[in-house]
């Protein structure tokens, strides 16, 4: 057990000597590795912010029913359970005559409040209309919820139905929505791209290093060496590469978030996603999985160049 | 100690490099094996190393019956088997401590032992005072009493010594073969591989002769001509 143990820190010392020895070669290698991560990390970054600010978006387009007069109590529950009951709805809210003149009264310019006014006066209404607002969590729903309020059983108790408050807001949803799957298709071919471009730098770093190292291997072996013991130093060193390069783009990224994170903390859309990455849970969460994604790639990376020249099955 | 029952080793369209060489080595023997070049005295360290596999017949080396052997057992089975080969394999970046030290590494001996063990083996093969050399420092007798201390640093039942003197001067050659024969004295089994002459006919060893894959003689107090 205690020479095992010795073994093996004298592996992880080899494979430090190593990456130490190919200076420049292994620079190369953690620099394209960290390339890769980064990217991978920026895109779940940008894929969760993304999502976060369509649902916070989302929240602010309401489908609003407004209710016929005298709608009783018991009828305005039955409809608002129905709505709540709806996939993709967050809240319905019911919102009375006086609470209806409030928001007109605090949201209306003047030129509009005389326009309006002048309106419900050639109607024959006084007042404004009682309404359910209904929050939605996916605003591909707006039109099953308008679909439910206008369904002949609800004839009689809503007068109409109306979908979004603002049309910019609704516009800037789809742009982000759109936005979000190329960056989640972009992502995908530029970490696949950068993954591929490391496994083959990894791979020629090691390849190198077993031909620099080729002599002592062969004595490595006549003179009793395992496989093990001369395979460790290589899967060392790309483990390195691995650790460093994770380590690297998880500070780059995160300097990013830190930098941008306050200047956009104030807009409900991006403060989710900033308090959700800044926490330390995630921050470690993220730091484990790019070092060890870094890793895998490390691994694999020197396995398949150590299968192809290492040839250590023929002894 | 070793044993080799009608062992033939042929490589594809290239013939047959041993043909049904049967050979018993007893324990503490010095054995010289001689032979002109491409006569298959190396392909026979080689099968005796396991660096090559035979074609047929079977080889058994202190008790180890190689048709038995795992592939995963070959380093084990090298660490019993000391070798030494015509051009020295040391390792230009190590220090001579290094280069012996490295063959106990690779056993997991704490640095301690090794601290204790190989200043030991470098006074056995002459080399005290030399521990902070580079190979490159060094004459090529003591190159070769370097590439001896690593082979034997494990204390190997089996010395194996393939034309360990084919690149040195005589007076070299005899500081080498003065080293086996101690190595011998305490206890080793010692087979070298030679074409110098003088060096076979002043031992007065058991010598077999190789000749086109086959054993021609072998003759205890031997002689090469």
């Amino acid at each position: 057990m205690k020479r095992k143990l010795i073994s093996l820190l004298r592996i992880i010392r080899s494979g430090g000597n190593n990456f130490i020895r190919n200076a420049w070669l292994s620079i190369a290698a953690t620099a394209v590795m960290m390339v890769a991560l980064t990217i991978i990390l920026s895109a779940v970054v940008l894929n969760v912010t993304a999502r976060n600010a369509v649902k916070e978006l989302s929240k602010k387009i309401k489908v609003t029913v407004y209710l016929k007069d005298d709608v009783s109590e018991p009828r305005r529950t039955i409809i608002m359970s129905r709505l709540k009951a709806e996939q993709g709805v967050d809240d319905v809210a019911y919102v009375d005559r006086r609470e209806a003149e409030r928001r007109f009264k605090t949201n209306v310019s003047d030129g509009d409040k005389v326009f309006i006014e002048q309106a419900l006066a050639l109607t024959g209404n006084t007042t404004l209309p009682e309404s359910l607002e209904v929050s939605l969590t996916d605003l591909s729903k707006s039109g099953a919820v308008v679909k439910v309020a206008k369904e002949d059983g609800y004839k009689d108790a809503v007068d109409d139905v109306s979908v979004g408050k603002n049309d910019v807001a609704k516009e800037t949803i789809e742009r982000a929505t759109s936005a979000q799957k190329y960056i989640v298709r972009g992502s995908i071919f530029a970490a696949v791209l950068f993954a591929a471009v490391s496994v083959l730098i990894i791979f020629n770093t090691i390849r190198m290093a077993i031909f620099t190292r080729g002599e002592e291997i062969r004595i490595m072996k006549l003179i009793g060496a395992t496989p093990n013991y001369i395979r460790g130093p290589f899967l060392v060193e790309s483990c390195m590469y691995g650790i460093i390069a994770g380590i690297l783009a998880n500070v780059s990224v995160y300097t990013a978030i830190l930098s941008l994170g306050p200047k956009l903390q104030n807009q409900a859309e991006f403060a989710q996603s900033y308090n959700f990455f800044t926490s330390t849970g995630m921050m470690f969460l993220l730091l484990f999985a790019s070092v060890f994604l870094g890793i895998i790639v490390g691994i694999v990376s020197s396995l398949l160049a150590m299968h192809k020249h290492l040839k250590l099955k023929h002894w | 100690m070793i044993l080799l029952d009608r062992v033939s080793k042929s490589y594809n369209k290239k013939g047959i490099a041993l043909e049904r060489i049967s050979l018993h080595v007893e324990p503490k023997e010095f054995v010289i094996i001689v032979g002109t070049s491409g006569a298959g005295k190396s392909t026979l360290l080689k099968l005796l190393t396991r660096e090559e596999k035979p074609t047929s017949g079977k080889i058994i080396v202190g008790g180890i019956d190689y048709e038995r052997l795992k592939d995963k057992d070959i380093p084990y089975l090298r660490r019993k088997i000391g070798v030494v080969f015509q051009d020295f394999k040391l390792l230009p970046g190590k220090t001579v401590f290094e280069n012996v030290a490295f063959a106990l590494e690779i056993v997991g001996l704490s640095n301690k032992e090794i601290r204790h063990t190989v200043p030991k083996v470098l006074d056995l093969v002459g080399l005290k005072g030399k521990a902070d050399n580079y190979p490159g420092e060094l004459s090529g007798g003591e190159r070769q009493r370097v590439a001896i201390a690593r082979a034997v640093v494990r204390q190997p039942k089996i010395l194996i010594a393939d034309e360990p003197t084919g690149n040195l001067d005589p007076k070299h050659a005899w500081d080498v073969i003065r080293v086996l024969e101690k190595i011998n004295h305490y206890g080793t089994t010692v087979l070298l591989t030679t074409h110098n002459q003088e060096i076979v006919n002043k031992l007065k060893r058991r010598v077999i002769t190789i000749t086109d894959g086959h054993i021609v003689s072998d003759k205890s107090g031997g002689s090469y001509k």
